[in-house]
């Protein structure tokens, strides 16, 4: 049967044979979520933030061509006659106490990405449908959430307590459940051959083809998806834009529609603006509090945890001041977090007030188990060093802080290392612990337990003194080494004693002039 | 209230001298000395190694401000465990030292601090109370005159070929003075 409906097309040019082969898979059910009011919902939290008292009706606007146009508004707005579209100017001259939000093209995504990263608790594949929609296939999840309508009825319930209200449809083709979700009609079609005539009555609109095409379709008196599907294939490809014979085919099945899966964003990122301006670095760890809930959310969800976050504070008139935290471990709780950033925001100052706070998180990792010791109560608490090591660095700068370690070097000063210079405190988890301390050296004769960060000269030239006279033992301890990375040292070390009883390492250069240097003490 | 037993110092006569038979394990123990270098920390080293071989005690030695670095090879020489040391450059110090003392992950918090005001060394003695862990504080032997709360006062001082350790004050105990001497450069041997 030529044509792409059963019923009879008036044309005057024979139709296209039906396109070989069904694509759409009998193994696929396509949920649409449709947000149809996804610019306010997305602006509801600044909207919150911002009303003091009783709501007031919101709108939202936009500019275009230069003027400022509603693009969205609530219902209290709508019952005073503001529709989209309308300039701003008419809309407060209908509604003098109407509160205007500007659109936030990031928040807008923001939000779509959060409903997909909910989605994706219900089935793993889940693609975006920019601006406002999720396409999620759920033929594999229906058995584990109890059928359809169940699992419905779940993320209805999921999307709500996001702040969203949404449309649902579900058909075996991505583009027919989004169609009929953005119309408005939430239905679940499981059989592709019902696809025909439930899509026919559905008007044009839902489509979002260009205004023009729609415009041509309405002046030929082609107002619903069935008029257009009565249209000759050919003469369709000729006229108009080949995406709608393509479009057609897909939302019957007949065609492939691949969707590129939605992969959650590997770090986190939120903003919040203030209103009014915060001036008082003390008040800033309330006003971040929102954020990080949002935050810990983000990582309750996904079972992971961050160890690096970075939080600007916009100023109006300054370049943005930037915190950054680092965590010994992973981390996912809010308590935590909020403790190393109260340490950083006490040592803070602000060139002038904060008007938005942004927050963004580093990588994305796995949380180490901690599992608690019941019975060995008098075990060392080795959690807490990497809260200790953090709450110090937060305070004390990264550079405070440091482990060490042996290095297997007979120059004294290259035989042991800092550890941690970098920030990098994950070195401080270590817990297993070999039997012995693994020493390099085990026959070396003593060394002192301070090192002096750089030797220092001694006065007295053949007889070195240090606060008065020294006493020295005898038998040097000849260290040569080195002369392959051009900082060789040659000398001779000895202990000296000091007549107030401090006990040095000191050592003689072999070299001309023979200097004598403090190297160590024997503390 | 019992007192908790005290980790052995390492030298006999020392011990015989301390309540507990060794630094106390709970409260805070100033060491007195004008000098780095006179044997202050090595008298600590035996205690030192004994905390960090002791596998349901193991915890950190967090060494706080100290006057010069300390010198990895040396303490593991000694019987330390150096990946367990920590070693904090903290101005004031006193905050840094109570904040190891009080997270509970350190076997052994070492600290440099001048503690002027009285004040924050009873915020150090109230933490070395509650940490369960060898708190030491080092500080001028001018300090010993002024009171303090710490429940172990030591004056050190060097004398030639030893150490002088003079008990200023000991919680339970009694002030008395013990002679240490050098059997090495390392290690002391107690003097009668």
């Amino acid at each position: 049967m030529p044509g792409l409906s059963p019923s009879p097309a008036p044309a005057s040019e024979p139709p296209m044979p039906r396109p070989a082969g069904s694509h759409a898979t009998r193994a696929e059910l396509w949920l649409a979520i449709h947000l149809p009011c996804y610019i306010l919902e997305s602006l509801h939290r600044a909207a919150e933030s911002t009303a003091d008292g009783g709501a007031p009706p919101v709108a939202v606007v936009d500019l275009e061509r230069g003027a400022r146009v509603i693009r969205a508004c609530d219902a209290t707005a709508a019952a005073a006659g503001i529709v989209a579209g309308m300039s701003l100017n008419s809309a407060l001259a209908l509604l003098p106490g109407l509160q205007v939000l500007a659109r936030d093209a990031r928040r807008e995504r923001a939000l779509l990405e959060t409903v997909a990263t909910s989605a994706l608790d219900f089935t793993p594949r889940v693609s975006l449908d920019l601006p406002d929609g999720v396409l999620l296939e759920v033929r594999g999840s229906l058995r584990l959430f109890g059928g359809v309508r169940r699992l419905r009825a779940r993320l209805q319930e999921r999307l709500q307590s996001l702040g969203v209200e949404p449309c649902i449809a579900l058909t075996p083709t991505p583009l027919a459940s989004l169609w009929l979700a953005r119309a408005g009609e939430q239905l679940a079609l499981r059989r592709p051959d019902v696809l025909p005539g439930r899509l026919a009555r559905l008007p044009l609109g839902c489509t979002r083809w260009s205004v023009r095409s729609l415009q041509s379709f309405a002046t030929m008196g082609v107002r619903t998806v069935g008029d257009c599907l009565r249209l000759p294939r050919d003469g369709l490809a000729r006229r108009f834009e080949p995406r709608m014979l393509l479009d057609l085919d897909r939302a019957l099945g007949r065609a492939a529609d691949p969707r590129a899966a939605f992969v959650p964003p590997a770090r986190f990122a939120a903003r919040r603006d203030l209103e009014p301006e915060i001036a008082d670095a003390g008040r800033l760890g309330r006003a971040l509090a929102p954020l990080l809930d949002e935050l810990c959310g983000f990582l309750a969800r996904r079972g992971r945890g961050i160890e690096a976050l970075e939080i600007g504070l916009l100023h109006r008139d300054a370049p943005t001041t930037r915190l950054r935290l680092r965590f010994a471990e992973p981390v996912m709780q809010a308590g935590r977090i909020a403790n190393l950033l109260q340490e950083r925001l006490a040592r803070i100052e602000l060139p002038c007030p904060v008007r938005q706070l942004r927050l963004r998180s580093g990588p994305l990792v796995e949380v180490r188990e901690s599992a608690a010791d019941l019975f060995v109560q008098d075990r060392r608490d080795s959690a807490g060093v990497p809260q200790l090591v953090e709450r110090l660095q937060a305070r004390l700068g990264m550079d405070a802080v440091h482990g060490v370690s042996l290095v297997p070097e007979h120059r004294p000063e290259s035989a042991w290392q800092k550890k941690n210079e970098n920030g990098d405190a994950a070195l401080f988890h270590d817990r297993k612990r070999a039997a012995s301390p693994w020493l390099p050296f085990p026959d070396c004769p003593p060394r002192p337990l301070w090192l002096l960060a750089e030797p220092q000269l001694l006065e007295g030239g053949e007889a070195p003194c240090y606060q008065g006279p020294l006493e020295m033992e005898e038998d040097p301890e000849r260290i040569e080494s080195g002369w392959w990375d051009g900082r060789d040292v040659r000398r001779d070390y000895y202990v000296a004693c000091t007549r107030g009883g401090m006990r040095l390492w000191i050592f003689r250069e072999r070299r001309a002039g023979g200097r004598w240097f403090l190297h160590g003490v024997f503390g | 209230m019992a007192e908790r037993p005290g980790i052995p110092t390492g030298f006999a006569t020392l011990d015989r001298c301390l309540p507990g038979g060794g630094w106390p394990s709970q409260g805070l123990i100033e060491l007195l000395t004008d000098h780095t270098g006179i044997g202050e920390v090595s008298l600590l080293m035996p205690a030192l190694a004994r905390l960090c071989g002791d596998e349901h005690h193991g915890g950190w030695l967090a060494w706080i401000s100290p006057p010069h670095q300390p010198y990895a090879p040396a303490l593991a020489a000694r019987g330390i465990d150096v990946r367990r040391l920590l070693v904090v450059r903290a101005q004031p110090a006193e905050w840094a030292m109570e904040q190891a003392l009080r997270s509970g992950a350190c076997s052994a918090v070492l600290g440099w601090a001048p503690c002027r005001d009285r004040q924050s060394l009873r915020r150090l003695q109230l933490a070395a109370e509650q940490s369960r862990c060898l708190a030491v504080l080092f500080r001028r032997l001018r300090n010993g005159h002024e009171p303090s709360p710490a429940v172990l006062r030591v004056a050190l001082e060097g004398t030639p070929g030893g150490l002088e350790a003079r008990i200023l004050k000991s919680r339970g105990g009694h002030a008395t003075s013990v002679r240490l001497g050098w059997t090495s450069a390392t290690s002391f041997s107690p003097a009668n």
